[in-house]
């Protein structure tokens, strides 16, 4: 039983953590906490369902097509919203991003109208993997696996490649960034590329669980920033360890304490742990000099 | 005459020790210079005196009274002014009402009053304004009291943030590169001020800075710190020539 | 030197003469309106006051304070809802309750603000935001007191023997919000605006001007929490039916996004966005499918186009003018 919560609470905490990734990569490099990130990955999420439906693809043809949508969606959307508020007051590119959201929603919903749809998914009719005696669904392992992958290949990319290197620069020092030739605009478009990839995977995984619809996304967006706030937003390997921590604090709570109440007393959790450690706890705090 | 004392203060961050068992004395109407190499625990040393670090051994005391315990804003309600290396002001505010800030703690309204404007708060109010107009006479920024800081010099920028020290009814003074970002003729005026706050107020002043000619100019005392430790203490003519300091600069230098 | 000063000084003035001026005028087309309006438009109205209410105290505490709250939807229901058990359950006078309601939620919000102290930016919008839905959790669980799931419907509340319905309710929201605009801006232009602005510049400055930044920032939740709680005592009535679902994180949002889209750091901006926020979906629900499509951009639009918020475009006009 135990076990089970905890399997169940980690794929959907690997779920958080994909968005949660999404978020934060966009977040350190350009300091906007996009508000419409999980409207992006909707929208991806349908494209491939158009592809998987009315085109015709397999599975495995659609996906890979729908994730460069959702790259491609990302960086037209920094060109064309975040790009002219490049040095505006923070708030406001966030409250951009939020009209972006009503307007991803509501494009959605005069395409697919608001019913809900199945998503396909390969893995849907497989039988559980016994692990120990534990049953583990093949969803959950996916969403695990994949979420695990998000990670280490986003680790590496920052760390070891030429762009993830630049990328790390400017969201570090964009003065001496731009003064080493890295251009602002263009790692600020490659952040929003990348978001808009890992979004639509974590869609792509998420939809079978749920049904599609236009609000595929709306909780998994809170669930995902609760997530990297918990484990601070600075790292990767945080905001993923976060989001499992709620994902599997979610599920005990809700089956052990209050089913009720699971979903306040996981904030109570949060901001607990927030008063004893502000920035996370895998965050550092800043000392800032004077 | 107050007296302030700052007694075997040590602080430790994380295992690197940027304070240790430094003691000396600053007595109201004397200018001390605090000097020494760059990572010495100067701004630690001006922290610690204003509340902002807590040392982790030995205390600040003002008089009698332990002000190494208070929190920040309470140290400087009780008389210890402190002006940043870099003025930390309202950018879109006047310069008349970012000197109003620092009347603060003068300012005994509260909030109902203020929500309703009642009379105590305008007539407060109005107390302050002529405090504030006083302070600029002094700093002869008169004329730029109604500028935003936005359009304002640097220069005059650091005197603003010299004002609001000086709106706390203040005894001690806490200066950061004071000349940092200025030219000549402002630093002549600078110092100018400072000798004149002395003579006129009684002010204690703590000034840290690199420019050796200024401090060997301005200061009766210098006290040097190298590595977190107090190496020298003295008239500014025989501490700089004493072969210890030369060391440690010399040693930087190197 | 002192002819910038002057002309700074001119600036102002014709500023502040023109602000004066707008003020006379807004406020008498705001007495004239309900013989001019319908029902429905009055109703839309009085909604921009009691949001613009809302922002009022939102924006003293992100605007001047720097501090995010997503939790100020569950003060508006706290509120709404206090003062509707004050006054239907426990027969208080309707004015007293809105008062007793909105201290309550003062305190409230002080005890939100104590995590404040610490957190900045993303951490403290979650941390707030984990208050809403602690908040609205209660309201909804408090079955006894909230009637839970089954919302609270409302007779409306008497003053003075005088039944107010929708034109007495218009005029006291009009009240209300003209002295919650008096006291922010007495409060911005006083000690308390002054000592929040610092501590948005930096708290280690505000220490060392004797201006105790945890102490500020409770204060600053707390006088925002009495607007919201006050504007949410307001809004029960004008709907007469509350129910849990009215407060949730969306509506903080949205609080937000008024607050921004009309101008942090201004008294007008904060009702501009609330008028924004209000009316603009209004006028375009003829739009078929598309209201949010259509309100979406125009979120984007202003926010592109205006970062500093409506409220710096109004400002702009008036001053050619």
């Amino acid at each position: 039983m135990i076990a089970n919560l905890i399997v169940g609470g980690l794929a959907a905490g690997c779920l958080y953590a994909m968005v949660g990734i999404a978020i934060v990569v966009v977040l350190n490099i350009t300091d906007i906490a996009n508000f419409a990130q999980g409207e992006m990955a909707m929208v991806t999420t349908f494209f491939a369902y158009w592809l998987l439906d009315s085109v015709g693809l397999t599975w495995w043809q659609a996906v890979p097509v729908a994730i460069l949508f959702g790259m491609v969606q990302g960086i037209v959307i920094q060109q064309v919203v975040i790009r002219p508020l490049i040095g505006s007051p923070v708030l406001s590119a966030i409250i951009a991003t939020l009209g972006l959201n009503i307007v991803l929603n509501s494009v959605a919903g005069l395409i697919w109208g608001h019913q809900t749809y199945t998503f396909p998914s390969p893995f849907a009719f497989s039988a559980p993997l016994m692990i120990g005696s534990v049953p583990v669904p093949v969803a959950s392992v996916v969403s695990i696996l994949a979420g695990l992958a998000i990670v280490v290949a986003m680790t590496w990319f920052l760390r070891f490649t030429w762009i993830g290197i630049g990328l790390r620069a400017a969201s570090q020092n964009p003065t001496v960034a731009r003064m080493m030739g890295v251009s602002i605009s263009r790692t600020s478009a490659i952040a929003w590329g990348l978001g808009g990839l890992i979004g639509g995977i974590a869609g792509i995984l998420v939809a079978p669980l749920l049904f599609l619809d236009t609000n595929l996304m709306g909780a998994l967006l809170i669930k995902a920033f609760a997530g990297g706030v918990l484990g601070g937003l600075h790292s990767l390997i945080g905001v993923f360890l976060g989001c499992l921590a709620l994902g599997v604090a979610e599920n005990l709570v809700g089956a052990y304490v209050s089913p009720a109440f699971g979903e306040a007393i996981t904030f109570i959790i949060i901001i607990a742990v927030l008063i004893v450690r502000p920035e996370g706890v895998f965050g550092r705090v800043k000392v800032r000099k004077v | 005459m107050a007296r302030l004392s700052i007694e075997e203060v040590s602080v430790d961050f994380g295992g690197i020790h940027a304070l240790r068992d430094v003691t000396f004395e600053l007595e109201s109407g004397s200018i001390v210079g605090l000097i020494g190499p760059n990572g010495a625990g100067k701004s630690t040393l001006l922290n610690c005196v204003s509340g902002i670090t807590r040392p982790s051994r030995g205390r600040v005391r003002l008089d009698e009274k332990v002000l190494s315990e208070l929190p920040p804003a309470s140290v400087a309600g009780c008389g210890i002014g402190r002006v940043f290396q870099h003025p930390e002001l309202v950018a879109d505010l006047s310069v008349q009402e970012n000197l109003l800030i620092a009347c603060h703690r003068s300012l005994g309204y509260g909030l109902v009053s203020e929500l309703l404007k009642l009379p105590n708060m305008w007539k407060a109010e109005r107390d302050a304004a002529r405090r504030v107009e006083e302070v600029l006479g002094r700093l002869g920024l008169s004329d730029s009291a109604e500028l935003t800081i936005r359009n304002l010099p640097y220069g005059h920028r650091k005197l603003v943030d010299l004002g609001r020290a000086l709106l706390m009814d203040i005894r001690f003074l806490l200066l950061d590169e004071p000349i940092a970002g200025l030219n000549d003729a402002e630093v002549a005026k600078l110092r100018d001020l400072l000798l004149r706050l002395r003579e006129e107020l009684g002010l204690g002043i703590l000034v840290v800075e690199h420019n050796m000619p200024f401090v060997s100019r301005l200061c009766d005392r210098l006290v040097v710190l190298d590595l977190g430790r107090l190496i020298a203490n003295g008239a500014p003519a025989d501490v700089l020539s004493a072969p210890k300091v030369m060391a440690s600069y010399l040693g930087e230098d190197a | 030197m002192s002819a910038a000063t002057d002309m700074e000084r001119t600036q102002r003035q014709a500023t502040s003469v023109g602000a004066g001026a707008l003020l006379g005028l807004c406020l008498a087309a705001a007495c004239a309106a309900p013989f001019v309006l319908n029902g429905y438009g009055l109703y839309v109205l009085t909604l921009t006051g009691v949001f613009a209410l809302v922002a009022l105290g939102l924006n003293l505490l992100t605007g001047y304070a720097g501090q995010i709250s997503l939790c100020h939807a569950a003060f508006f229901g706290v509120g709404a809802y206090a003062t509707a058990i004050l006054t239907q359950s426990a027969g208080v006078p309707y004015l007293l309750s809105l008062l007793v309601a909105a201290l309550f939620t003062a305190c409230v919000g002080a005890v939100v603000a104590v995590p404040a102290m610490r957190l900045k930016s993303l951490y403290l919008a979650i941390a707030t935001l984990g208050f809403g839905v602690v908040l609205q959790k209660i309201i909804f669980e408090w079955r006894g007191l909230t009637n839970g799931g089954g919302g609270l419907a409302l007779s409306p509340p008497v003053i003075a023997g005088y039944e107010l319905r929708a034109m007495g309710l218009y005029y006291l929201t009009l009240a209300v919000v003209t002295l919650g605009i008096w006291g922010a801006w007495n409060v911005s232009r006083g000690r308390t605006g002054r000592a929040l602005l610092i501590i948005k510049e930096s708290e280690i400055a505000a220490g060392a001007l004797g201006i105790p930044a945890a102490r500020y920032k409770v204060i600053a939740f707390a006088i925002s929490a009495f607007y919201a709680a006050v504007a949410g005592g307001l809004f029960a009535y004008l709907v007469r039916y509350i129910h849990p679902e009215n407060f949730s994180v969306g509506l903080s949002i949205a609080f937000l996004s008024m607050v921004v889209i009309g101008g942090l750091g201004t008294i007008g901006g904060s009702i501009v966005g609330a008028a924004f926020y209000v009316i603009v979906p209004e006028l375009l629900r003829g739009i078929k499918d598309a209201p949010g499509l259509v309100f979406g951009l125009l979120l984007v639009v202003v926010m592109v186009l205006m970062p500093q918020g409506l409220w710096g475009l109004v400002r702009r006009l008036g001053r050619r003018s």
